[in-house]
C-alpha cells in the first residue's frame, strides 16, 4: 500500500529521484571518475567549463577537476550528512521519550543536559568536538551528531508532552494499557511527524556544517575533496573563475532540496489526515 | 434490591502543590449497586473527576496521592493489590469514556484496530476475531454502515460518531461499571439526547451500572437512578432522582436546582445564581466548606465540618447542620 501512495505523491516522488540520482553518482564513483580527483595540472588553472578539453564543470586553481572532486565529495556529504543526523536524531529522540514520558527528576535532568548543549552556538560546539576528538572524517560526523542531540530531544520531548494531554492517551490506560504498549503504540507513532520534519531539516543542515567546517579547516582535510572545502576554496576565485563555486554549491542544493522534499512527502504520507487531501 | 456492586468507604485523595496539600477529594462514601446509574453532579473542580480517575487509580503520582479509604469492587479492596492486578479491572471491569470525542482516539490507528485493542488484551482474542467483534459493536452502537467504516480513521468521523466510538471501546468487554466523565458536555443538543439514549439502553441490556458525571442536571434527571451532589470534594447530599428534585435538602442542591433556567417562570424574572465561588481547595475554611455561599449560615457552620447525617431510606443522606442537630429535619 505504501508504494502505490508513493507514486501519487509528487513530492515525495521528485525526493526519492533526486535523492536516488546522487546514490547512482556515489555507485559511478566507486569504479569510475572522469579525471582523478586529487591529481593537480598546473597546465590547466582554472579553466572554464568545456567539451573540448573534458573538463565539463571546468578546474579549480590546481588544474583539478571539478567534476570529479564533486562526484568523490558526493559519497563524503552524504555519509556525514546522514551519520550525524541518524546520530542525533537516535540518542535525542531517546533522551527527549525518556524526559517527556517520565516526567519529573528524569526531565529536569535530561533536558538540563541538553540545555548546556544548546547554550553553545551549534558552529561552535562542533569546533570544540573535533578539536577535542581531532581532525577525521568520521569525526565529523560526531561533531555534527552532537550539535543534534539537544534539537531532537527537545522536538520530540514537545511533542510527547503534547499528546500526552490527549484523552486517547489516558483512554489508552483506563481500559488496562501498561505503559511499555500505550508509548509504542500510542505516543511514538504520533512523534514521527515532527520528527521527520527535524531530521529532513538536519539532513540539509549537516551538509552546510560540513561545509562551514571544512572551510574553518577543521572537516574534511585537503586534498581529499569535500563540497565544503570546495566552496571554501573557490571563494578566493569566486569573481574570476565563478563555475570553481557554482557546481559544489548547485550539488548541495539540490541534495538539501531532495531531503526537504523526501521529508514533507513522508510526512504527508503518514499522517492519514492528509493521505487523500487533493 | 441488586447486590452491591462497588462500595467506596471514605476515600480521600490528595495532590501535593507548592501551593500546600490541595484535598480534591475528601472523605467520600458510596455505594453503586448491580444495573444502577449513579449520577455524580458539582461544579468544575469540586473532586468528580478524581473521584473517578480514584477509582481506577489513574492519578498521576505525584503530585496526586490517595490518602484513605477503601474502594471495595465485588468485595476486594482496589487500593490495595500491585498495579497489574489494578490494570487488568481497567477497562475489563471497569471502563472509562471521556469528555473530548475530538481527542479520544488515536488519529494514526484506524477506529475498528482501537476498539479491537481491549478485546486483545482482555478477552485474549486474536486480531482477527477482535476486528470482527469491533465491526459487530459499532453495528450495535448505531453507526450506519458499521463495516466499512471500521476502516475508517478517527478524522472521518464526526463528534458524536466519535463518543459513539469511544462507548464501543469502552462497552467492548462487557464492563460491569461504565465511568462516563462528562460524556455529552462537547456534543451539540440533539447528539447529547442519543448519546445519553444509547448509555441508558446499554446499561438497561447488560445490567451495567453506570457513573455519570456530570454538570448539568438535565442529564441526570433522564438518566440517573441516585445523585450524588459534590461540593468541595466532599458528597454533601445523595438522594434518588425523584427526592431530589421533588425535595432538595441542602443548601448548595436548592441552589444549584433555582439556578436551572424554566420556561414557565416568567420572562421577566432574574435567573437565580448561587452568591461566591467555589473555595480554594488548598486553604479550607474550617466548617462547612459552604459556608460563605450559604444563605441559612448558622453559627456552629463556622467552627465543624458538619457530619453524614441519614435521613429517610437510604440512599437518602445529607452534610448539613441543619438537619444534624435535629432541630430543622424533613420539613
Amino acid at each position: 500500500m505504501g508504494a502505490a501512495r508513493l507514486k501519487k505523491n509528487i513530492i515525495a516522488l521528485a525526493g526519492v529521484g533526486i535523492i536516488s540520482f546522487y546514490l547512482l553518482i556515489i555507485l559511478v564513483s566507486l569504479f569510475w571518475l572522469p579525471f582523478d580527483p586529487v591529481a593537480m595540472d598546473t597546465l590547466h588553472l582554472l579553466e572554464p567549463p568545456s567539451i573540448k578539453t573534458g573538463h565539463l564543470f571546468g578546474t579549480d586553481e590546481f588544474g583539478r577537476d571539478i567534476l570529479s572532486r564533486i562526484m568523490q565529495g558526493c559519497s563524503v556529504s552524504l555519509i556525514i550528512s546522514l551519520g550525524a543526523t541518524l546520530l542525533g536524531a537516535v540518542i535525542g529522540t531517546l533522551m527527549g521519550i525518556w524526559a517527556g514520558f517520565l516526567g519529573g527528576k528524569w526531565d529536569h535532568l535530561i533536558m538540563r543536559v541538553a540545555d548546556i548543549l544548546f547554550s553553545f552556538p551549534s558552529l561552535l560546539l562542533a569546533i570544540f568536538v573535533m578539536g577535542i576528538l581531532g581532525e577525521k572524517t568520521y569525526n565529523v560526523i560526531f561533531a555534527i551528531g552532537i550539535v543534534y542531540i539537544p534539537q531532537f530531544a527537545r522536538v520530540s520531548r514537545g511533542a510527547i508532552l503534547t499528546l500526552k494531554g490527549n484523552e486517547f492517551v489516558k483512554a489508552a490506560f483506563s481500559s488496562g494499557a501498561s505503559k511499555t504498549y500505550v508509548l509504542f503504540r500510542h505516543l511514538v507513532p504520533n512523534i514521527m511527524m515532527p520528527l521527520i520534519v527535524q531530521v529532513s531539516l538536519s539532513l540539509s543542515v549537516a551538509i552546510l556544517l560540513e561545509s562551514a567546517l571544512s572551510f574553518l579547516g577543521m572537516g574534511i582535510q585537503p586534498p581529499y575533496p569535500s563540497w565544503g572545502n570546495m566552496l571554501s576554496g573557490a571563494r578566493k576565485f569566486m569573481l574570476l573563475a565563478p563555475w570553481t563555486a557554482i557546481y559544489p554549491g548547485l550539488a548541495i542544493v539540490f541534495l538539501v532540496l531532495g531531503f526537504n522534499l523526501l521529508g514533507d512527502g513522508l510526512r504527508d504520507l503518514l499522517d492519514p489526515r492528509l493521505r487523500n487531501v487533493k | 434490591m441488586e447486590e452491591i456492586l462497588l462500595e467506596v468507604n471514605n476515600l480521600r485523595t490528595v495532590f501535593d502543590t507548592e501551593y500546600g496539600t490541595v484535598k480534591a477529594v475528601d472523605d467520600i462514601s458510596f455505594t453503586l449497586r448491580k444495573g444502577e446509574v449513579l449520577g455524580l453532579v458539582g461544579e468544575s473542580g469540586c473532586g468528580k473527576s478524581v473521584t473517578n480517575l480514584s477509582l481506577l487509580r489513574l492519578i498521576p503520582e505525584p503530585p496526586g496521592r490517595i490518602s484513605g479509604g477503601r474502594i471495595l469492587f465485588k468485595g476486594k479492596d482496589l487500593l490495595v493489590g500491585d498495579e497489574e492486578e489494578v490494570r487488568l479491572v481497567r477497562g475489563g471491569s471497569i471502563a472509562m469514556i471521556f469528555q473530548d470525542p475530538m481527542t479520544s482516539l488515536n488519529p494514526l490507528l484506524k477506529i475498528s484496530l482501537q476498539i479491537a485493542e481491549a478485546l486483545q488484551l482482555h478477552r485474549g482474542m486474536g486480531r482477527k476475531e477482535a476486528l470482527a467483534k469491533a465491526a459487530e459493536l459499532l453495528k450495535a452502537i448505531g453507526i450506519p454502515d458499521a463495516e466499512a467504516r471500521a476502516n475508517d480513521y478517527p478524522h472521518q468521523f464526526s463528534g458524536g460518531m466519535r463518543q459513539r466510538v469511544m462507548i464501543a471501546m469502552a462497552i467492548s468487554c462487557n464492563p460491569d461499571i461504565l465511568i462516563a466523565d462528562e460524556p455529552t458536555t462537547a456534543l451539540d443538543v440533539t447528539i447529547q439526547a442519543q448519546i445519553l439514549e444509547l448509555i441508558k439502553s446499554l446499561s438497561g441490556e447488560n445490567t451495567m451500572s453506570v457513573i455519570m458525571i456530570t454538570h448539568d442536571l438535565g442529564v441526570v434527571a433522564g438518566i440517573c437512578d441516585t445523585i450524588c451532589v459534590m461540593y468541595a470534594g466532599k458528597i454533601v447530599e445523595k438522594a434518588s432522582v425523584d427526592d431530589l428534585f421533588a425535595q432538595p435538602l441542602h443548601p448548595y442542591t436548592k441552589g444549584l436546582l433555582d439556578s436551572i433556567p424554566r420556561i414557565d417562570a416568567g420572562s421577566r424574572k432574574r435567573l437565580y445564581s448561587i452568591p461566591g465561588s467555589p473555595p480554594n481547595l488548598a486553604s479550607l475554611p474550617p466548617g462547612c466548606p459552604f459556608r460563605p455561599r450559604c444563605d441559612k449560615a448558622m453559627e456552629i457552620c463556622g467552627r465543624e465540618m458538619p457530619p453524614e447525617t441519614s435521613l429517610g431510606d437510604a440512599p437518602r443522606s445529607v452534610r448539613c447542620w441543619l438537619y444534624a442537630s435535629g432541630e430543622g429535619g424533613l420539613e
